[in-house]
């Protein structure tokens, strides 16, 4: 345990009449911050200015892809499994690939119902689920259009993830065709 | 009939109107309440309200630096329905908010507005004083009629049947009392020395000697603090503490009603703003300067009025121009929307520059009493007369403003002191100090001779 000694107020203090003239040119400072520096205040004129989302926020998901544009996943349920809120709803059915066993007929992920823990992303095995689009808003109709199907979730642009090595492998990235030359040469 | 023709017309005119600075506390309000809302704001590091616009056709949105908010909220009140709750005594519940608004056009009667004009008019002396009642117990009044508005937080408390209101108006009741008495003691030691209860008097001692605040710096101080004390605002602002009372005694009042107990609130802040820089900071009068000097150099002197406010013009653009700049920058949707609205005010801006620079100007090289003739009367001293009266209300609304936004500052400064403290501030601390200064400054007064 910690104890802070609070030392007692000397009598300068005590007259208060001079800590309330500190307290004014504290705010007076900030008073003027505000009158002439506007634009360093930390308010962020929402929907015109979109607050800046690092990569790590847990945003709306998406499924990555495999070089030749398929989702990475392979339907083994352990992120349905593994989420608290019973949201993610996933069918199995026969993979056309030799190589790979099963992959997904239905995966959807009901944002209603999501609590946005990113135990699903954890979960994954093949890094397939991933909540890094940044995108935070969701507005929509009616209730079944915050329900993210598999079209929605594997609709996005490498483009937007410029950093990101991985999903530069999927089609349209800067990585695709290299990547797609060792997708294509361990098929044979 | 003799009464009128015991004056010139030009006296009736300029004496009717006088009647017109009635109307100032109202536009104070129209400046404070934007000035309260962003200053906190800004104080608060946040913005402030700043997002309704107006939607003009083929031009775009027009913000206005965010006082459309205040329009938008003064409109609302205004078209909400007005309702009483069952129990209340419904004519004083309807009369109470009346009374605080209605000293609102009462009080600004005996505050000097400008120096008493003198001039020549045909071969008459007139003198005209710049307050609208030119009374011998100036000050008396005003205290009267601040102390009638706690009537109003009176009724309200009773009549609407409720414990909150009920024991915000003790409260309010009590502070006025303790507060209005350490306000006369610390207003007695300026009468002392200027020998009189006419504000006019007052500003001109302070013009002829030293300013009330130089005189008087200890009796400026608990006069400040008890005027603020007096108006029931934070810190002081028990009346009304949230945690304790809702908001004390207008708990029950929606609407407009509310509207008026707010804007009585306010005017009060006005009228005590105006009433600390009559006393303590000359009032009317130019630092440095007097007014026989201003009146023999008026073209000089309206020449450098017209400078102080194209430079204040041009810092204005300055800051738009820069602002301007860093929004451009952004990455924000709605900057051009913005920039739009900003080059409407930047136009107004430059044409505002370019007549004050003009007008100033104009003023200096061909501002000739002599030569100011209509029909055949002279009329270059009224002229001046005016000039100086122009001068002199600007000087006192550039003070009252400075403390206005005192009160606002140490609204948003300081936290609430709690109902003993305030009574023991009052009572024990600012009274003694208020009748020590008194007999000070009487002994002083008496040993130097002086009134």
């Amino acid at each position: 345990m910690r104890v802070i000694k609070q030392t007692p107020m000397n009598w300068i203090e005590r007259l208060y009449i001079f800590e309330c003239l500190r307290g004014l040119f504290t705010t007076l400072k900030h008073a003027a911050r505000g009158l002439f520096r506007y634009e360093t205040l930390p308010t962020i004129s929402y929907p015109e200015g979109q607050p800046e989302i690092r990569s790590t926020y847990r945003a709306k998901h998406r499924l990555m892809l495999r070089p030749d544009g398929t989702p990475r996943c392979v339907a083994c349920g352990m992120c349905a499994a593994a989420c608290p809120a019973h949201c993610i709803f996933i069918e199995a059915t026969q993979s056309d690939d030799p190589r790979i066993e099963k992959r997904v007929m239905r995966f959807d992920i009901d944002h209603l119902t999501c609590v946005f823990c990113g135990l699903c992303a954890e979960a994954c095995p093949v890094d397939a689920l991933r909540m890094d689009t940044k995108k935070i808003v969701f507005e929509h109709r009616t209730r079944d259009e915050f329900v993210a199907h598999l079209n929605d979730l594997i609709d996005w642009d490498p483009k937007d993830y410029p950093e990101d090595a991985q999903s530069q492998m999927a089609p349209g990235g800067t990585k695709n065709a290299e990547a797609l030359k060792v997708w294509g040469m361990e098929v044979k | 009939m003799d009464i009128i023709e015991s004056r010139t017309w030009i006296e009736w005119v300029i004496t009717i109107a006088k009647f017109a600075f009635c109307f100032v506390p109202v536009l104070y309000i129209l400046l404070l309440i934007p000035m309260e809302r962003r200053g906190a704001g800004f104080m608060q590091d946040r913005q402030g309200p700043n997002r309704s616009y107006i939607k003009i056709p083929y031009f775009g949105k027009i913000r206005l630096f965010g006082y459309v908010q205040n329009m938008c909220d003064g409109a609302k009140l205004f078209f909400k329905e007005m309702f009483a709750p069952a129990g209340v005594n419904k004519v004083l519940y309807y009369v109470a908010p009346a009374v605080p608004f209605a000293i609102v056009f009462l009080s600004p009667c005996v505050i000097p507005w400008f120096g008493p004009m003198v001039f020549e008019w045909g071969d008459k002396m007139v003198r005209i004083p710049g307050s609208i009642i030119d009374s011998d117990v100036g000050v008396l009044l005003l205290m009267g009629f601040s102390s009638i508005s706690a009537f109003g937080a009176i009724l309200a408390g009773w009549a609407s049947k409720s414990k909150y209101t009920f024991l915000g108006a003790l409260r309010t009741s009590s502070m006025t009392i303790s507060y209005e008495v350490c306000l006369g003691l610390s207003l007695m030691g300026i009468l002392l020395l200027a020998g009189s209860f006419n504000l006019t008097d007052i500003v001109s001692w302070q013009e002829h000697h030293v300013w009330g605040i130089v005189a008087q710096p200890v009796a400026f101080f608990c006069f400040l603090i008890a005027s603020i004390a007096e108006t029931g605002r934070a810190p002081f602002d028990v009346a009304e503490g949230e945690p304790e009372l809702v908001a004390g005694y207008h708990t029950e009042y929606g609407a407009m009603q509310f509207g008026l107990f707010y804007m009585g609130e306010y005017s009060h802040i006005c009228i005590n703003s105006f009433l600390i820089a009559t006393l303590f900071l000359g009032g009317y009068s130019v630092p440095f300067v007097t007014t026989e000097t201003m009146q023999a150099h008026m073209g000089g002197a309206l020449a450098i009025l017209c400078g102080i406010l194209a430079f204040l013009v041009l810092a204005f653009l300055h800051m738009l121009y820069r602002y301007s700049r860093k929004l451009k920058a952004t990455e924000q949707t709605h900057r051009f929307v913005v920039l739009q609205e900003y080059k409407l005010y930047k136009i107004c801006g430059w044409i505002a520059a370019v007549v004050l620079v003009a007008l100033g100007v104009c003023a200096w090289l061909f501002y000739n009493p002599a030569n100011f003739v209509v029909n055949g009367v002279a009329v270059g001293s009224l002229a001046t007369a005016v000039g100086t009266a122009l001068i002199h209300l600007l000087v006192l609304v550039v003070k009252s403003v400075f403390f206005c936004w005192v009160w606002i500052w140490v609204r948003w400064t300081l936290p609430r002191f709690r109902y003993d403290h305030v009574m023991h501030l009052g009572w024990k601390i600012i009274l003694n100090i208020a009748l020590i200064n008194l007999v000070v400054t009487a002994v002083i007064a008496k040993l130097a001779g002086g009134n």
